[in-house]
């Protein structure tokens, strides 16, 4: 990390704190009852964002955003394009922090510590909170080396030939390449790809799973596989997932984050809830269509 | 739409005009066939003065052209369409000579720049350590202090090696140079031979084993053969067997193992047998022979001034082979390190960032500044400075000296290489970098493991193309006062060099024509064939590495 990083997120922080003596005023409490109205599903809450706003130069990309996130469940985030849906889901990691220009303010914490916070490593954070993104980036390297990726960056090497099987197994891969480990993982097709990209990041056991539109570049057919896989992994993990696909995520999610253009979290609810009977009127036409 | 018009019948589409880009095609056209031409033409000129072909008579040229150049022109056009074929026959015919190139400069920096006991202690302490341990890792993957291992005995082996010098060189003295190069280059050798057949090329257990056990058995068998020719020393032939029978034999067996390149055999066979033949049948048939300037005795002996058939080049290959090994070494280091940094570390934005953007304009610039600027800039820093600081006087490293001479060029092609390296260093793209950080890598990792793997073929390219341009300077040379014409050659680091275009530049004013026309001609193609062999061996190093990442 440069110290140009940390500057900036110490700047971050320091605003933060701030702002959070003077904003966490009741008025903005609509979603957290939703929340708990909702919540008859819910478990713990694992990530909790507290008036989140996340600045890219001048430009506001989040804006006050308030979500829990429970534990062991998938959660979906739907909206258009530009509504910052893949911006909160990298601020979760920190992944945003690699951008130089952007600024989060507010508070987000996993487990009830602000990751935020100055004592807080992103790298040690980015070990217990795993990420899939939207094009599969597989390493040209070897099958087993790209799950073993993870294992060595993190000194996890005990017994990794049966870790790697593992989660290649978690992945639903594993009987399709355990033939052929030591070939490349850029011969695989696009969907067993993905699944590579799943099986390396489950294989450190981090605690979410982060997706980030992770089947919009594959076939249907891939694609109703990862879905499958999405729901098994929710049973250890608890998932985030992005997604342009509203019928992907009323199908896979227990909770949906509804987020509208300019940045603002519009309704965030229990999944049958928001496709069935939404609150907000924007809500309902962006669903049925009538986007406005 | 519910109104439906009727079709109308169409009966012409009418012309667009391309007169702007036909006119345009054609002065392109014409402008890269000057190009080529003006190369075409520069070669053949330089070729026919060079081997003299003049002198030869007609029934020379018959001989040749029946026995090796219309079989030649024969499997071109048979390779012609068969990709693989050419690509078989380019990667036999520049490895042949990337291994001869290797094995002189292998030669060159073992026994004349360090003695072959000075490398033993050297291979003790720093490079057998680290070969052991890259070795080791490579085969227990879960080794994790390996990298660090390594970087302990480049950084701590030199130390422990200049200390323990007189220790470790008289033991490698009590072994001899053969013994010394069977140590430190034969097994090694042996042991990379039996791992490249076994996992490169694929061959049994028993195969590779027996590769692995046969080097060193060759080696030590071929010794009494090689004393019987009393120009090989002993100690050339381990370290050519080792240096060009490793990768010419691996292409050997790479090329056997592709049946669809299996013709590409016929591209030797036919250039060594036909030689053979035409040799023969101009013998019998008498025929008058060119007398060629570039000859055995030119590579081998120094520069006479006054007698053109006994000029030769030797110390000028030397230096510029010196020049060669040093350079790389130095722009290699600061290059890639640069680039890395700029790349990867430099911040971007702030006012940190105008400064990381100030020093890439600067290097750009710093790229196109001429080499006589940067002969000056040699000359100030590394030949008249004279400065005291506190106990330590730094007076430069000499006039025309081989250090001096390295680290002016490495100043010139420096931009040069961490230009190409930043491209290459870019060209990665960055989902796999997200991918690493998203592992939870460090920044370090990232580089490491993602980023120069990546990027390397694209590095070393750039580099070996740059280095072409070093050894083909003058001016800088000119300016730190290197010496044109050198009747030994170099034996050290701050001993005087010569290099090949200084020499060939100085022939160019003798008042002799053999002088202008042949020695030169031949100093020339001389130049000409090294900065080839390097193009094409980094030509061949982006093939392989751009199959492999696809």
């Amino acid at each position: 990390m440069t110290t140009e990083d940390m500057a900036t997120e110490t700047e971050a922080q320091d605003e933060a704190d701030e702002d959070s003596l003077i904003s966490t005023d009741p008025g903005k409490g609509g979603l957290d009852e939703n929340a708990d109205r909702g919540g008859v599903t819910s478990g713990k809450t694992i990530i909790h964002s507290r008036d989140l706003d996340v600045f890219y130069g001048e430009t506001q990309a989040l804006q006050h955003i308030d979500l829990e996130i429970p534990e062991n469940q998938v959660t979906a985030m739907i909206g258009p394009s530009g509504c910052g849906k893949s911006t909160f889901l990298r601020c979760i990691n920190r992944m945003n922090d690699l951008i130089d220009i952007a600024r989060v303010e507010g508070e987000l914490s996993f487990k009830g510590k602000n990751v935020y916070d100055d004592d807080v490593d992103p790298v040690a954070l980015r070990r217990r909170i795993g990420m899939v993104f939207q094009h599969p980036n597989p390493f040209p390297k070897s099958i087993y080396d790209n799950v073993a990726y993870g294992l060595r960056t993190q000194d996890k090497t005990d017994d990794m030939d049966a870790v790697i099987e593992e989660s290649l197994k978690k992945a639903a891969l594993w009987d399709e390449v355990k033939d052929r480990l030591d070939e490349s993982a850029l011969d695989l097709s696009g969907g067993q790809q993905q699944r590579l990209c799943i099986a390396r990041a489950i294989a450190v056991d981090p605690e979410v799973v982060l997706m980030d539109e992770p089947a919009s570049a594959l076939d249907p057919i891939a694609t109703s596989q990862i879905e499958d896989l999405i729901e098994e992994l929710s049973e250890e993990y608890t998932v985030v997932i992005v997604t342009h696909n509203m019928q992907q995520a009323a199908r896979i999610s227990d909770k949906t984050a509804v987020f509208l253009t300019g940045g603002e979290l519009v309704e965030f609810d229990d999944t049958d809830k928001i496709f069935e009977n939404p609150d907000s009127q924007r809500v309902e036409d962006y669903i049925t269509g009538k986007f406005g | 739409m519910a109104t439906q018009t009727p079709t109308q019948e169409t009966t012409e589409f009418g012309e667009v005009s391309r007169l702007k880009g036909i006119a345009f095609k054609y002065t392109s056209f014409a402008a890269s066939i000057v190009g080529i031409l003006a190369l075409g033409v520069l070669l053949a000129y330089v070729f026919w003065d060079a081997f003299g072909l003049e002198s030869a008579g007609t029934t020379w040229y018959l001989s040749y052209t029946v026995t090796l150049l219309v079989p030649l022109l024969a499997f071109f056009a048979y390779a012609r369409t068969r990709p693989d074929v050419v690509a078989g026959a380019f990667e036999l015919f520049s490895l042949t000579l990337g291994g001869v190139m290797l094995t002189v400069a292998t030669v060159i920096v073992l026994s004349v720049i360090a003695s072959p006991p000075v490398w033993f202690a050297y291979f003790l302490t720093v490079v057998g350590p680290a070969i052991g341990m890259y070795v080791y890792g490579q085969y227990n993957r879960e080794a994790t202090w390996v990298g660090l291992g390594i970087l302990a005995a480049v950084v701590v082996g030199p130390v422990v090696g200049t200390l323990g010098l007189g220790t470790f060189s008289s033991l490698g003295a009590m072994l001899g140079a053969p013994g010394i190069y069977f140590l430190s280059l034969v097994l090694p050798g042996a042991g990379m031979a039996a791992f490249l057949a076994h996992d490169r090329l694929e061959l049994s257990k028993r195969q590779s084993i027996g590769i692995g056990v046969g080097l060193p058995v060759l080696a030590i068998v071929g010794v009494p053969v090689v004393d019987m020719v009393p120009q090989i020393a002993r100690s050339v032939w381990l370290i050519g067997l080792v240096m060009f029978g490793l990768p010419v034999g691996f292409t050997v067996v790479n090329t056997a193992q592709r049946r669809e390149r299996w013709a590409a055999f016929a591209f030797p066979a036919i250039a060594i047998l036909g030689f053979l033949l035409g040799e023969f049948v101009v013998g019998v048939v008498g025929a008058t022979e060119p007398s060629p300037w570039l000859d055995w005795q030119y590579v081998t002996s120094g520069p006479s001034i006054s007698n053109a058939a006994e000029a030769g080049l030797y110390p000028a290959i030397i230096g510029s082979v010196f020049l060669i090994v040093l350079v790389s070494v130095f722009t290699f280091v600061f290059g890639v390190g640069t680039a890395i940094y700029l790349e990867e570390y430099a911040p971007a934005t702030g006012p940190l960032g105008t400064i990381t953007r100030l020093v890439n304009v600067n290097i750009s610039n710093l790229a196109g500044v001429p080499s006589v600027v940067y002969g000056l800039l040699g000359l100030g820093i590394f030949v008249n400075i004279n400065a005291q600081l506190g106990p330590i006087t730094y007076a430069g490293f000499g006039v025309g000296t081989v250090f001096t001479a390295s680290l002016t060029l490495s100043l010139l092609i420096l931009p040069i290489v961490v230009i190409s390296a930043q491209e290459a260093i870019r060209s990665v793209p960055d989902s796999l970098r997200q991918a690493s950080y998203g592992m939870g890598a460090t920044r370090w990792q990232t580089i490491r493991n993602v980023v120069l793997p990546r990027s390397l073929p694209g590095i070393l390219t750039g580099t070996i193309l740059a280095l072409g341009r070093a050894i083909g300077e003058t001016a800088p040379l000119i300016m730190i006062g290197a010496a044109t014409t050198k009747f030994s050659p170099p034996s050290g680091l701050f001993s005087k060099l010569t290099a090949m275009p200084m020499q060939i530049y100085a022939w160019a004013f003798q008042p002799s024509p053999d002088f202008r026309y042949g020695v030169v001609a031949a100093g020339v193609v001389t130049l000409l064939i090294v900065l080839l062999t390097m193009n094409s061996v980094a030509i061949l190093v982006r093939n392989k590495y751009q199959q492999e990442a696809h």
